[in-house]
């Protein structure tokens, strides 16, 4: 049932993943709405990544790796000939796991992007747009006196914050997170956690996530996945306390995964 | 505390003996290894050090500036080439044995001297025209046979018909010595000359800008194609059987003997392409031909050392795959690419047998001055003397050795320098 209040933003039909003859997911159906955070939870190995990269077409880089169906970006079908992966990319932005700054100054991290796609012409607007995602993200009391300081000096937390605040600057609608908690300490996470539900106001996000806790603090609606298939698709409170399917209950309560 | 029962103890030892012959093997491989390598260069210093230093002998001379100055004043050329310069040389060289007047006896005393000795007096009076209508004392070449019995590298144990020298040769070199007419000095000929049919003459530095020039066409060529092309196996190339045999075939390529690059350059570039024979601008090509392979091998270690995470970052940032690869997995990759160019460098530079097809091994008196112009490299060079009859020749090849030996090592030395300075940790 789609929430009549809510624009939807990802909608994606029937959507199956190959890698070589190896199906990974199957027949996802799921719609997403905007601006809201969007759990992806699942035991391992049960195909989180792998739709999330369906989602900014980070799947074309894997040589062996076929999708199968429609996932439509505000209508359009991201899949078909007309859309470029590269503008695509810079609609649905990603933040990874490990955190992952070029091994470049913190100020180069986060103007990368802009300069690749002409946003921001000349220095002042450049320096701006990067005050500015570094403020997004939270970052800018922590930073602000040392831009040029390589990137990758930073702690595991900030590091992932720049990787955020990277994403930001370039613009986008959407926002994928594959488990960006997951390499970080309880503090760094509640900081990241924060950001999130401030950026959720202009932003939607997907997040991909192990911790159910964290799940139910940041999401509104949650998908459950088990070896590729989607079990349940709800509001988060749901899912969590009356979910309507037996794996659904059985991962949740801890009984496997 | 840890019990430990008598097995166990047992096993311990043998653990502890196993590891200690495992180091001592290494260590004695290790010092053999450095032992031959300093065996090989003590010989060839020993042997090739001499040439440091050269016989000349102590002239007095003076030459009337009409012979060679035209109405100007200036030196001509033109009047230069009429005089007898190498009888003002032996007429002056003479003088120190006023006893001898047999014209034979002349001739073995004139052979003292090199046959290059008149064209230095000339050269030397072209750059210096004020010293002409003067009484001056120049230092000029000796033979090669004087300088090397100064030395004491001639067999004078060999029967005297069979020797070079002869027994009046040798005494009159040995009074020119006592009286210190005649000198050992430093050899600056040795480098700042090109080859020559004499040995006293003779020097490396036609060689050593022949490799220069032939290694900058091989590098100008072997380092775009090469970084290209691992680029695109790297991130463009589908998967395939086409990739696969571009693959093996690179690998196959860095093991084909060099001379094959010899026989098809002297087939394409100078059958084919029509360029000239015995020029840089070829050799380097074949050398380069030779380097890519490894340079292709090295790079594509290299890119594939650059964390994924770090493209993946760039493409989901909405970066094109070569924005990728040039703004953030090159620069990443570039001490490992230069450290392989380099090493490739190294290997082109002691390559000899391709150059050898193309022509490359011609005898050439001028220090070549372009891509285009007939010239040596240094280990044809050292092939070159080391073939040579005369006893002096094999001691510049030596000399020579070490020189490239030298190159070598400055070149090794800037990859481990360039790899420690660039280096990014992450
Ligand atoms: N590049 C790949 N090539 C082949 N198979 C892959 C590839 N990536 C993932 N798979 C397979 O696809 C399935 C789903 O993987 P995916 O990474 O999407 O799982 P996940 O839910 O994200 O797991 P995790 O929680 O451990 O990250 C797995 O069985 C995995 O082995
Ligand atoms: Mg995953």
């Amino acid at each position: 049932m789609v929430d009549k209040k809510n624009n939807l933003k990802f909608k994606t039909k029937n959507v199956s993943v190959f890698y070589g003859s190896k199906q990974a997911i199957n027949k996802i159906s799921l719609d997403i709405e905007e601006k809201q955070i969007t759990a992806l939870i699942g035991p391992s190995g049960c195909g989180k990544s792998t739709f999330l990269r369906c989602l900014n077409r980070m799947n074309d880089v894997i040589s062996n790796c076929s999708v199968n169906g429609k996932i439509l970006l505000d209508g359009n079908n991201i899949y078909s000939d007309e859309i470029d992966p590269v503008l695509l990319r810079a609609k649905v932005g990603m933040v990874f796991q490990k955190p992952n700054p070029f091994p470049k100054s913190i100020f180069e991290n986060i103007a990368y992007g802009p300069r690749i796609h002409g946003i921001g012409n000349n220095r002042a607007e450049l320096t701006d747009l990067v005050h500015h995602s570094l403020e997004q993200a939270g970052l800018i009391d922590e930073v602000k006196d040392r831009l040029d300081d390589i990137a990758t000096g930073l702690s595991g937390g900030q590091q992932q914050r720049i990787c955020i605040a990277r994403a930001i600057a370039v613009n986008p609608d959407v926002i994928l997170m594959d488990e960006p908690c997951s390499a970080l300490d309880p503090i760094a996470t509640a900081k990241i956690e924060e950001l999130m539900s401030s950026l959720s106001k202009s932003y939607t996000i997907i997040i991909v996530t192990h911790s159910m806790q964290q799940a139910g603090r940041v999401s509104q609606k949650t998908a459950f996945f088990h070896m590729g298939d989607l079990i349940e698709y709800g509001e988060t409170p749901k899912i969590f306390t009356q979910p309507d399917q037996q794996k659904t209950q059985d991962y949740i309560t801890g009984r496997f995964g | 505390m840890i019990d430990k029962n008598i097995d166990q103890l047992k096993r311990l030892k043998l653990r502890k003996n196993a590891e200690m012959r495992l180091k001592v093997y290494g260590i004695l491989s290790i010092s053999l290894a450095l032992i031959m390598l300093a065996t090989l260069m003590i010989s060839i210093g020993l042997s090739g050090y001499s040439a440091l230093q050269q016989a000349y002998v102590k002239l007095e001379i003076n030459v009337d500036s009409k012979k060679v100055l035209d109405e100007k004043g200036g030196f001509s050329n033109q009047k230069a080439l009429l005089v007898n310069w190498d009888g003002i040389v032996s007429n002056s060289f003479i003088t120190n044995f006023p006893e001898i007047t047999k014209r034979s006896e002349k001739r073995s005393l004139r052979a003292l001297m090199s046959s290059n000795a008149g064209y230095e007096l000339r050269q030397y009076f072209q750059k210096n025209p004020d010293d002409l209508d003067e009484n001056i004392t120049i230092w000029l070449s000796a033979s090669d046979d004087f300088d090397q019995y100064m030395k004491g590298r001639f067999n004078t144990s060999v029967d005297e018909k069979d020797r070079r020298l002869s027994n009046q040769q040798l005494k009159w070199i040995d009074f020119l010595a006592m009286e210190k007419i005649s000198k050992l000095k430093f050899n600056t000929s040795f480098f700042v000359n090109a080859d020559s049919r004499e040995p006293e003459s003779a020097g490396i530095l036609g060689a050593v800008v022949g490799s220069t020039l032939t290694l900058t066409i091989t590098i100008l060529f072997a380092l775009p194609l090469a970084v290209m092309a691992s680029v695109y196996l790297e991130y463009f190339a589908k998967p395939g059987r086409l990739t696969d045999f571009i693959e093996v075939n690179i690998n196959n390529l860095a093991a084909i003997p060099s001379i094959v690059f010899g026989l098809l350059g002297l087939s394409v570039f100078l059958g084919f392409f029509g360029l000239p024979r015995s020029a840089p601008l070829v050799g380097g090509l074949c050398l380069g031909l030779m380097t890519i392979p490894t340079i292709i091998i090295a790079s594509r270690a290299s890119i594939r050392a650059v964390p994924p995470s770090i493209k993946d970052a760039a493409l989901a940032l909405g970066a094109s795959r070569m924005q990728a690869a040039l703004h953030h997995v090159l620069p990443l990759a570039a001490p490992g690419i230069l450290t392989g160019t380099i090493i490739g460098m190294a290997q082109a530079l002691g390559e000899t047998a391709p150059l050898l097809m193309i022509g490359m091994v011609a005898f050439i008196i001028e220090t070549p001055d372009s891509f285009t112009s007939a010239a040596t490299a240094m280990p044809v060079q050292i092939f070159m003397w080391s073939d040579s009859a005369e006893r002096a020749f094999y001691e510049r090849s030596s000399l020579a050795i070490l020189f490239l030996v030298g190159f070598l090592i400055i070149m090794n030395s800037l990859a481990v320098f360039l790899r420690r300075k660039f280096e990014k940790k992450w």
